[in-house]
């Protein structure tokens, strides 16, 4: 089973091209030792609040405002921090969690900063206005002229807002990718702008060396993470591979494969499942970067994808030229035969989530008896089905190939196309809304929650 | 899923109650400290332009030492542009208790008018806020001397 491109054919001497290397095993204990260090420091920081809050403050008017605008503050920030940390990429925990179980964390969470950090301005703002006795617009003047920090803190503040309401409403579905993006540049900017102030006026600051310093290292690692697992990593990673597109090939009426050349490939670890954020660097597309797993696992010196068009980005891929320099975010994605609990295991695939579940394929052993079960639109959009159908047959596995649509072929009946269904591991892929009913309807057959292994190509 | 959530919860209060704890037994430091100017340590001056003696050229900011002042403590920064003091502006304000916290918030504003208007530490004071704004006036003459003006 090979892909090399047509016009160089695997080399002709006997000796074995160097195997690709597996993605290294997740270590749940790893999340559970930083969900303990995340927790300990929310107690630490809402604690530090506490400790310097005397009962005379508390009783005297305003009082109870400045007391818990400091709270809301500290605890809004903290919990901003965490947020940033989800999508941070840090590989250790993004094998536990998958890219898009992290996003799903970031995003139940992201009520909580932002609508804790406007409470803090609003109870602040009123509660210096009663302290000083003047109005909420002078003490507004009065906390720009006066106070270090607040001026660049008010504006940081004016892009949290912003950001956070493009995002309600899901207005997000209908922004392009790239403008997601800068909004959330905006954010980053926001909590950077805020952090003087934090510093100059919180009272679990001033005059609190120790506190102060913790408070900023914590910054600066959060900081560090940022920028060596989103910047300094897929750097390192595009300049060692240094992949160029070697050749684009049709595999069906909208369906083409991409063969990259790179160096080193022995040295990836990526397993089948996995994905990257591609990123081709043409006069026109280099400033967007999308995800599309691999559609193979490696064989040095190539590496393979296989890319639907469905929008601008995927479409513009088929035309491609030879050449094409390619700078890489990954691999990332926790869809991988590491997620097996059982012996036996289950592939059901919606269209082109075949892709993934092609290189998933080749990491399960034959003991693993593979079913698989896909759906299509018409047998002639089934690309990739010669493949997947000779490494079934090697493992003594079943496929089954269903053509239709949605009201034609009905979830429950491509479930029940797999033998044994409740004793085996089920990897579902294949476009979102598929991927979300397939659960639930496996759910209903009967198979457990954690025997259900599936990811979502998530913003 | 299900166990992190208690984890998370468990860790939080343990993290609340090791810091309630540490401070239990703990004296409040602000009460407790005398009225003082210990001047040097905190605080960081940048200037740039021309040498100190004429001070008609000088620009930089400096912020000034964290002064303590029996109900508080307070620092300020200064912005100065060609010998002109530009802006003053409180970089540190922590109170003993709301009364006091009022009373900074009152005259802060009033006292950075003050500087402004005497383009100097020589600030008169503001009766009821004695202590406040002798530690704001000192603080401003210590990042006066780190900027080498006056």
């Amino acid at each position: 089973m090979t892909f090399e491109p047509a016009t160089r054919p695997a080399r002709s001497s006997g000796r074995r091209a160097p195997e690709a290397r597996p993605a290294p095993p997740p270590r749940p204990r790893l999340l559970d030792a930083a969900l303990v260090v995340v927790g300990l420091g929310f107690g630490a920081t809402v604690g530090s609040t506490i400790i310097v809050e005397t009962s005379s403050q508390l009783q005297a008017p305003g009082g109870v405002a400045m007391f818990l605008g400091n709270l809301t503050g500290m605890a809004g920030t903290y919990l901003a921090l965490v947020m940033v940390l989800l999508v941070s990429r840090i590989p250790h925990i993004e094998r536990i969690l998958g890219q898009d179980g992290l996003l799903r964390w970031h995003r139940r969470l992201s009520p909580w900063p932002i609508s804790l950090i406007v409470a803090h301005a609003i109870l602040l703002t009123y509660a210096y206005a009663e302290a000083s006795h003047s109005g909420l617009l002078a003490q507004l003047a009065s906390f720009v002229s006066s106070y270090s920090g607040m001026l660049i803190a008010i504006i940081g503040l004016g892009f949290m807002v912003l950001a956070a309401v493009l995002s309600i409403y899901s207005v997000r579905r209908r922004l392009r990718r790239e403008t997601w993006w800068a909004i959330h540049l905006g954010m980053y900017l926001a909590l950077a702008l805020a952090f003087s102030h934090e510093l100059a006026l919180g009272p679990s600051f001033v005059g609190h060396p120790v506190t102060q310093a913790l408070w900023s290292i914590a910054w600066a690692a959060t900081a560090g993470v940022v920028l060596a697992y989103r910047f300094g990593l897929p750097a390192y990673r595009t300049l060692r591979y240094r992949l160029k597109v070697v050749e684009v090939r049709r595999e069906t009426e909208d369906v083409v494969s991409l063969i990259l050349e790179g160096r080193n490939l022995d040295r990836l670890a990526v397993s089948g499942g996995q994905f990257f954020e591609w990123r081709f660097l043409t006069s026109k597309l280099w400033w967007q970067a999308h995800p599309y797993s691999l559609s193979a696992r490696p064989k040095p010196p190539y590496l393979r994808l296989t890319v639907k068009a469905v929008g601008d980005h995927s479409s513009a891929l088929a035309a491609l030229a030879p050449g094409t320099k390619v700078a890489i975010e990954g691999p990332y994605g926790a869809f991988t035969t590491h997620a097996r609990r059982r012996q036996k295991a289950a592939i059901i695939c919606g269209g082109i989530g075949i892709t993934a579940a092609r290189a998933l394929l080749e990491d399960l052993p034959k003991k693993s008896d593979p079913a698989v079960a896909w759906r299509v639109s018409t047998e002639e959009h089934a690309a990739l089905a010669g493949e997947v159908e000779e490494l079934v047959r090697r493992r003594r596995g079943t496929l089954h190939v269903v053509a239709g649509n949605r009201e034609d072929v009905s979830l429950h009946r491509v479930a029940r196309l797999v033998p044994d269904l409740r004793q085996r591991d089920v990897f579902v892929c294949g476009p979102e809304s598929f991927v979300e009913s397939m659960r639930q309807v496996l759910v209903g057959e009967g198979v457990p929650a954690e025997a259900v292994h599936y990811e979502v190509y998530a913003l | 899923m299900t166990r992190r959530t208690p984890l998370v919860s468990a860790a939080a209060m343990a993290g609340l109650g090791i810091v309630l704890l540490a401070h239990v037994g703990a004296e409040p430091r602000l009460l407790a400290s005398s009225p003082s100017s210990a001047g040097g340590g905190s605080g960081n001056a940048s200037s740039r332009g021309g040498s100190s003696s004429s001070g008609s050229s000088v620009s930089g900011t400096a912020s000034g030492a964290l002064e303590q002042y029996g109900y508080g403590e307070l620092a300020v920064k200064l912005t100065v542009q060609k010998g002109r003091i530009v802006s003053a502006t409180v970089t540190g304000l922590r109170t003993a208790d709301t009364y006091s916290q009022q009373i900074a918030a009152q005259v802060i504003p009033m006292l950075r008018k003050e500087v402004l208007a005497a383009q100097s530490a020589k600030i008169s004071g503001i009766s009821g806020a004695t202590y406040t704004c002798s530690a704001y006036a000192t603080s401003v003459q210590s990042a006066l001397d780190k900027l080498h003006l006056k």
